[in-house]
């Protein structure tokens, strides 16, 4: 992989050659490098498997640029290029020619990023540097290390002996499938721009694991979730959680009778909705609607709301790309800007926006409806920091990687969900007289449009229906489908829990450390009865 | 080999080297028991403009190669290894797919070494752990070429732009609701290797022209989003001319999108569409099919979800429990019903050969409403005991191929569409697919729709807005009472599988079906 100062040297030397040309009036040079090391499990007691399924990686570096052209008609125009692999000048003027011949005349292009005034970089060396350096034997004992963790916590269960008992089996007969991933990014990033002249570099990796097991007998279902700072921090524990969590969906102990797993019949009920759900739904539906993007396509149900309420008091979102305890934290944006905590949602109130540079810059001075489609001016949104361009990155929707050939978009980094008067759970949990524990859901989206909020999602592991202040059973797996609307979920929340857990969704670029959330008058609809 | 860009004419050097390195890699490699390497090189354009302005253009290239070896002594494992390449790794491109080979040989050799003591430590429950094995094909040498009137990577950049342009501005000209669009173009050759250390060795290549439109339609409060997909095989003939064939039918990129904005515009002013206490009857155009038949006829049927690979992400299949313990064989479905894949249509989801190099054929997933068998890879055929069909495939060149669906479709019925709705005394026509939510075994849906109209009394009556269908996914397919003759494919431009996430290009489709569902509106 390629070494920052090697990054930071080709984007020193390709401004110099930048700035001699007289065609170009301003440039944004990227140089960057991203490994992605993955491991996929496939586990199960009853069909031939690999263990370890896959074990795999891609990689890319490359020079992308961005420039503003003076045409020889003196018109201007913005254009984007990239060469793959080539960082030296020969890789620049390949990539400045890309972007001469894409050129485009967009009306609505102000300028490329600038320095913010009043705002500085807080994070620098935050990461592991020996997770950039994993051998392949290192990076291989990690999974199956994980794997470990599984099969010892299914081996040495003495609740899943007695399930298996109650069926005349032993456990390796009751269908155990254990599924999942453990994800290494390596990221190395350099930028420079005619505007911001000083090479800025970043460096991160984004390591985590979502490991999915079962016990089929019982249609049960547990996720457990690792996210790594250090080397030190790869442990089993993810494996371990996931299969403990599945023998607890096998049945609920109550004095000398167990509870299976159940159905439940259609309905609206109180619903306390674990990390993973709440991610979910941020990440499908939440997180969209609270970008600069949204509001100016006017796709999002907090249309003309700035500084309203629009959800309950005790909700309150914030992304924070400088928290280093978490995997999503970054130095600087793609765009060059120092990253930032950007508060979302307030005690209920909105206070900002998901922004990037482009976005930022057509709302302030590009759009006259901003105001109208805010709810306050633009530029007084910009002056309190809730319009600010702070989530420019590059990832492209790939999860993960910041990509040299990939103009930025706005996306969220550390995503923090967490209460006002945050409440123990079992407490959330004692107040309920009927209802559902839903700890993961499955195909979460909006069915129409962000701006109508309705949306749908299956509940598919995890999760409990709750009876006289107890879980009283687990829910069975792929038996109910919300069916509701995400703003009258965010004003329906009524607690949160005082205890929060990082969530790896699938393709998602963002990390959300999310808590539980007691939610009244969900409607729920029984399926999978045929 | 030399050269200072990227083109689809280096594969013929590549070629012919690929199968000297997996030649030496055998002598080499003493654990090696399988390797195979694949290339992709494209040659790619695009443009973009929102509503009338340009936003995007440019022209570039890619090359990529992907290896995957099994290796192992007393049990085998896989390892594999992706890059991405450019120009300037010309000069010592076939020194890098050695390196590569070596890479995923090691990391075979290393985890099949860990697989041996998991199998013993792990007790009973590590009986499971075995040789990765693959079902046997046999070595093929072929060149396919799809062919292109306009050869989509040699059009001037200029007329893309001008097409998105004009077709944004068109829209903004006329349909004063659509408060904004998004056309974008993408125009790409893409050539695919797939060399085996068994002696196959296949090459073909491919165009693609992918046109997206996207409105959003707003009358007061009511937003109307909606999108779709205007792709096939073939050159820039299909945005200036559209598309004739026998299955697949497209106006040219203005009319497509014009009549999209059109329909948008209708919808923003539509009552919203009910939802009711029960299923209802309801007809679903081949549109909404495409989606259907992706979701609860296709993913099922991917032979990895039934033998649990999927089940982090994108799930099971409600059609496989164990190896004996399945549906195959069983009714799932009315006599009416059947569904097959086949990559050989004329679809967005063509090819000959897949990404190891096996033939590629059809397979009948449903035949008169009973359920047959699962799409493949060698190494799910291997464990199921089946052949090999061929639907083992990457969406780009530096990533671990899944098994993806090729043209997955209902098929072909004898009802004349008009007829099914006209035997209808109340019900509701579905029109147009949207946005999918299925549950994690696929066996149920929620699919939400461009269009529900009521059908009284044989006729179509009120339009809804924000409509769609839900049901489990055996009943309705037990409820097809007619299916329809106008059999269509279309093509879906990003099924998402895998990890990391990997964003397929595939056809879809089917005729008018008539079942029975939930009609669901909004909240």
């Amino acid at each position: 992989m390629r070494t920052l100062a090697e990054l930071s040297s080709a984007a020193a030397e390709a401004l110099v050659r930048v700035r001699a040309r007289e065609d170009i009036l301003e440039a944004q040079i990227v140089v960057s490098a991203n490994v992605h090391n993955v491991i996929r499990f496939n586990f199960t007691s009853r069909i031939p498997c690999n263990g370890v399924e896959e074990v795999k990686s891609k990689e890319d570096f490359g020079i992308g640029v961005t420039a503003v052209f003076r045409m020889p008609d003196g018109s201007t125009k913005v254009g984007s290029g990239s060469e793959a692999n080539n960082i030296t000048v020969d890789g620049l003027n390949i990539a400045l020619q890309k972007a001469l011949e894409g050129a485009v005349d967009d009306p609505e292009f102000v300028s490329l990023p600038r320095p913010l005034e009043g705002v500085e970089r807080v994070l620098v060396n935050y990461h592991d540097p020996r997770m950039l350096e994993l051998s392949n034997k290192g990076f291989i004992d990690s999974g199956w290390k994980i794997l470990d963790g599984v099969v010892a916590e299914f081996s040495a269960s003495e609740a899943l002996k007695k399930f298996a008992a109650g069926l005349g089996k032993e456990p390796h007969e009751l269908r155990l499938v254990a599924g999942g991933d453990l994800n290494i990014i390596c990221e190395r990033f350099a930028i420079v721009s005619t505007s911001m002249p000083e090479v800025q570099t970043d460096e991160s990796t984004v390591s985590t694991s979502q490991i999915t097991s079962m016990v089929e007998d019982f249609n049960a279902k547990g996720t457990g979730y690792g996210s790594y700072t250090s080397l030190e921090s790869f442990s089993d524990a993810a494996g371990r959680k996931s299969a403990g969590n599945a023998v607890l969906a096998c049945g609920v102990h109550r004095e000398d009778a167990v509870e299976p797993p159940m159905r439940l019949a259609s309905g609206r009920y109180t619903v306390i909705f674990g990390p993973q759900a709440i991610s979910d739904i941020l990440n499908n539906l939440v997180a969209p609607s609270l970008t600069a993007s949204a509001f100016y396509h006017e796709d999002t149900p907090f249309l003309g709301k700035m500084r309203q309420i629009v959800a309950s008091r005790e909700l309150n979102i914030y992304d924070d790309a400088t928290d280093r305890t978490q995997v999503g934290a970054k130095g600087i944006t793609c765009e060059g800007l120092p990253t930032r905590r950007v508060d979302l949602i307030k005690e209920g109130r909105l206070v900002g926006l998901l922004s990037n540079w482009y976005e930022t810059m057509r709302l302030l001075h590009k759009d006259e409806k901003a105001a109208e489609k805010l709810g306050v001016k633009p530029e007084e949104l910009f002056k309190e920091g809730g319009l600010l361009p702070s989530s420019g990155f590059r990832f492209g929707g790939r999860g993960g990687g910041r990509g040299y050939d990939t103009t930025p978009g706005i996306s969220g980094t550390n995503i923090f969900i967490k209460g006002t008067n945050p409440a123990p759970l079992s407490e959330m949990i004692a107040g309920i007289r009927m209802g559902i524990y839903i700890g993961r859901i499955w195909y979460c989206y909006p069915m129409a449009s962000l701006a109508a909020a309705d949306f749908t999602a299956t509940v598919i592991g995890d999760s409990f229906v709750i009876k006289d202040g107890k879980l009283f059973a687990p829910l069975r797996a792929n038996v109910a489908r919300l069916n509701d609307n995400v703003t009258r979920v965010l004003n329906s929340i009524e607690a949160v829990s005082d205890s929060s857990e990082a969530i790896v969704l699938w393709a998602a670029d963002e990390i959300p450390v999310a808590a539980d959330m007691l939610v009244t008058g969900v409607r729920v609809d029984e399926i999978g009865e045929s | 080999m030399q050269g200072s860009r990227i083109h689809i004419g280096l594969g013929d050097a590549i070629k012919v080297e690929l199968p000297v390195i997996l030649a030496e890699a055998r002598r080499k490699f003493i654990f090696l028991r399988y390797a195979d390497i694949r290339v992709d090189i494209s040659e790619m354009q695009s443009a973009g403009a929102e509503s009338g302005m340009m936003k995007s253009s440019g022209r570039d290239y890619s090359l990529e190669l992907y290896v995957r070896a099994i290796a192992g002594s007393a049990i085998t494992a896989s390892g594999s290894y992706g890059v991405s390449l450019g120009p300037a790794d010309l000069g010592r491109f076939f020194e890098i797919a050695r390196e590569a080979v070596a890479t995923a040989y090691e990391r075979a050799v290393y985890s099949a070494m860990n697989k041996v003591e998991r199998r013993v430590s792990y007790g009973a429950l590590g009986e499971m752990l075995h040789s990765t094995e693959l079902a046997p094909v046999p070595p093929v040498h072929d060149t396919y070429v799809v062919p292109a009137e306009i050869i989509p990577h040699e059009v001037p950049l200029a007329r893309l732009e001008e097409a998105v342009r004009s077709v944004s501005g068109e829209i903004k000209a006329r349909y004063k609701k659509v408060v904004m669009n998004a056309i974008g173009i993408g125009a790409w050759t893409e050539r695919e290797i797939v060399a085996t250390t068994e002696g196959t060795l296949v090459d073909q290549t491919f165009p693609f022209v992918e046109c997206f439109a996207y409105v959003q339609a707003v009358s007061g409060k009511i937003v109307q989003p909606h999108y779709d997909v205007l792709a096939h095989q073939g050159g820039f003939e299909i945005v200036e001319w559209g598309v004739n064939e026998e299955f697949v039918k497209f106006p040219n990129l203005m009319d497509f999108s014009l009549d999209l904005a059109a329909e948008a515009s209708m919808l923003a002013t539509a009552p919203k569409c009910p939802t009711t206490d029960r299923p209802v009857v309801v007809l679903t155009d081949p549109h909404y099919n495409t989606l259907l038949s992706h979701e609860i006829a296709g993913h099922p049927m991917e032979l990895d979800r039934g033998l649990k690979m999927e089940t982090a992400y994108a799930g099971r299949t409600w059609l496989l429990s164990g190896l004996d313990e399945n549906m195959i064989g069983k009714r799932i479905g009315s006599e009416l019903l059947s569904a097959y894949s086949d990559p050989l249509l004329p679809g967005y989801g063509h090819y000959r050969y897949d990404h190891e190099g096996t033939p590629a054929r059809r397979v009948t997933h449903i035949e008169n409403g009973i359920f047959r068998g699962f799409m493949n890879s060698r190494q799910t055929s291997a464990i199921l005991g089946d052949v090999p069909n061929g639907h083992y495939k990457a969406n780009g060149g530096q990533v671990m191929p899944l098994i993806r669906m090729s043209n997955t479709v209902f098929a072909q019925g004898t009802s004349n569409p008009a007829d099914m709705i006209a035997e209808v005394e109340h019900g509701y026509y579905i029109s147009g697919h949207r946005i999918p939510s299925i549950a994690e075994s696929r066996e149920n849906f929620r699919i939400s729709s461009r269009k529900v109209y009521e059908i009284r009394d044989g006729k179509l009556g009120e339009m809804y807005r924000d409509g769609g269908i839900m049901a489990d996914s055996r009943d309705f397919f037990m409820n097809v009472d007619a299916v329809g003759n106008d059999f269509r494919l279309y093509p879906i431009a990003s099924c998402g599988k895998g990890q990391p996430m990997q964003v397929k290009r595939l056809g879809n489709g089917g005729p008018t079906i008539r079942s029975r569902a939930w009609l669901v509106g909004g909240e």
